[in-house]
């Protein structure tokens, strides 16, 4: 156990030496590629770290414009399915008022039809009553209900209103030779029923009416008589009466 | 015969210049890192082989090490002088287990200038990293009285340091001669185990307590309680 100076001052020496070498062929290559490798790693996660977060930020950008895009489809579906509804109201509002009025329209072209019918019947009806009254009453006319009928006239003519007095009046006064008094009977008139009709019917226009050629027959008339004094035309017979009725009755519906 | 084995032995003589076995030694292990270094450089590339592998790891681990307890700005500074002496004490303390040759750190010479270093780069590392004149300041902090007590320490610690890896080596060194005289051959060989790992103890306790220092002088008031204790536990 003794201190050689030499020795140690040779150790000091080759230890410095030593760590020369072994720092410039050593430590500083290894360590600097080390260095490399770490910087290679932090880049390369750094990249990753970038591409992760990238990646992150366009599935959020792809996650909105998904949300943006389904919600936009219950937009345009929840739209489309109000516009149908608004669609099929309408169009059902129009048929059924298109159906309404086609109902409303047959209904009265059914009613017009059947009115119609419903008139034709009621004239053929009443053709058919008439021309079966007619038939029934030219069987029952007779000379003594044509002078019952005239016994009626007679009575009428004399108690003749104000209003009709005057109308026969008048067209008694423009008689002419064109156009003389007539009466029409059904039956012939004897000479004393002739001479009471000319009586009353005078004293109802309020002047003698000359009637001496006037008196003719017309079977038409059933029974009864029809006068005429100008244009005054007075029926007590059962044809006009039965004519009347059916103008009536026609006139009514 | 055992003051032979266990001495230092002039093996040549350059001029004036006694070469010992303990320099001849230490050029051999100088020669052998040079190799791998240079090998190691030849063959470096991105995809690592298996020897750039474990250099790689050895110096990772170092720099971890040396991460944990120097400012980060100092551990690239520090690395080549630290890293440099766990390597050639380790492989200085294990050169014994070859026959024929003996360990350099069982010469006191070479523990000596060993520690002498870790003197010298403890103050170098600390000038360049604080200044002269902060570095020097903290030996007259809190009072200029532990001024003795301070240089008192760092030499007593130089010297610890370069006794102790000595002790341990020529002690071992001895015990495993001694057994091989008394008990002849292959009954050392759990006593050359021991030496493995008493090799490779001294070796970290070395470079670690080198480093303490080192990093003391960077960060003197910081770290003076764990290099007292470091000290303490390993002693």
């Amino acid at each position: 156990m003794q201190l050689d100076w030499t020795t140690f001052i040779l150790e000091i020496l080759n230890f410095l030496v030593l760590v020369w070498i072994l720092k410039r062929f050593l430590y500083r290559p290894v360590l600097d590629l080390l260095a490399t490798r770490q910087q290679k790693l932090s880049d390369a996660a750094e990249h990753a770290q970038k591409m992760c977060e990238e990646a992150e930020a366009l599935r959020l950008q792809y996650e909105s414009r998904l949300a943006d895009w389904q919600r936009e489809c219950e937009n345009n579906r929840r739209q489309l399915h109000e516009e149908l509804a608004l669609t099929r109201t309408r169009e059902m509002d129009n048929l059924k008022k298109a159906l309404a009025a086609e109902e409303e329209k047959l209904r009265a072209r059914n009613e017009k039809l059947l009115a119609s019918r419903e008139s034709v019947l009621a004239r053929s009806a009443v053709d058919k009553a008439y021309e079966q009254a007619a038939a029934m009453l030219n069987r029952m006319a007779s000379p003594q209900l044509t002078q019952k009928i005239v016994d009626i006239f007679l009575e009428d003519l004399a108690a003749l209103n104000e209003t009709d007095q005057s109308a026969l009046r008048k067209a008694a006064a423009s008689l002419s030779a064109d156009s003389l008094a007539a009466v029409v009977s059904a039956h012939p008139l004897d000479q004393d029923l002739q001479a009471a009709i000319r009586k009353a019917l005078s004293g109802a226009a309020g002047q003698d009416i000359d009637l001496d050629s006037a008196f003719s027959e017309d079977p038409s008339l059933i029974a009864g008589i029809r006068t005429i004094v100008g244009e005054c035309q007075m029926h007590a017979n059962l044809a006009d009466e039965l004519a009347f009725f059916k103008r009536q009755a026609n006139h009514a519906k | 015969m055992i003051g032979s084995e266990l001495g230092a032995e002039i093996v040549a003589k350059i001029g004036p210049v006694e070469i010992t076995n303990t320099v001849a030694t230490t050029w051999g292990i100088m020669l052998l890192f040079t190799l791998l270094a240079l090998l190691v450089r030849w063959q470096l590339q991105t995809e690592p082989n298996r020897l750039q592998t474990l250099v790689e790891a050895v110096l990772t681990a170092i720099d971890e090490a040396l991460i944990e307890i120097l400012p980060p700005d100092s551990v690239r500074r520090v690395l080549p002088f630290v890293a440099t002496l766990w390597l050639f004490v380790l492989t200085a303390n294990l050169v014994g287990l070859i026959p024929g040759l003996h360990s350099p750190t069982r010469d006191l010479s070479a523990t000596s200038a060993l520690a002498a270093l870790v003197f010298a780069a403890s103050h170098w590392f600390g000038i360049r990293g604080r200044g002269l004149k902060n570095h020097f300041r903290h030996y007259i902090e809190p009072s200029i009285i532990l001024l003795p007590f301070h240089i008192i320490s760092e030499i007593s610690r130089t010297l610890a340091l370069a006794v102790r890896l000595f002790g341990n080596m020529m002690s071992l060194e001895m015990a495993a001669l001694l057994v091989l005289l008394i008990a002849g051959f292959l009954v050392p060989v759990p006593l050359l185990m021991l030496h493995v790992v008493e090799a490779v103890i001294q070796a970290y306790i070395f470079g670690m307590l080198a480093l303490i220092y080192i990093a003391g002088a960077l960060e003197a008031e910081a770290n003076e309680t764990t290099s007292n204790s470091s000290e303490e536990n390993h002693e």
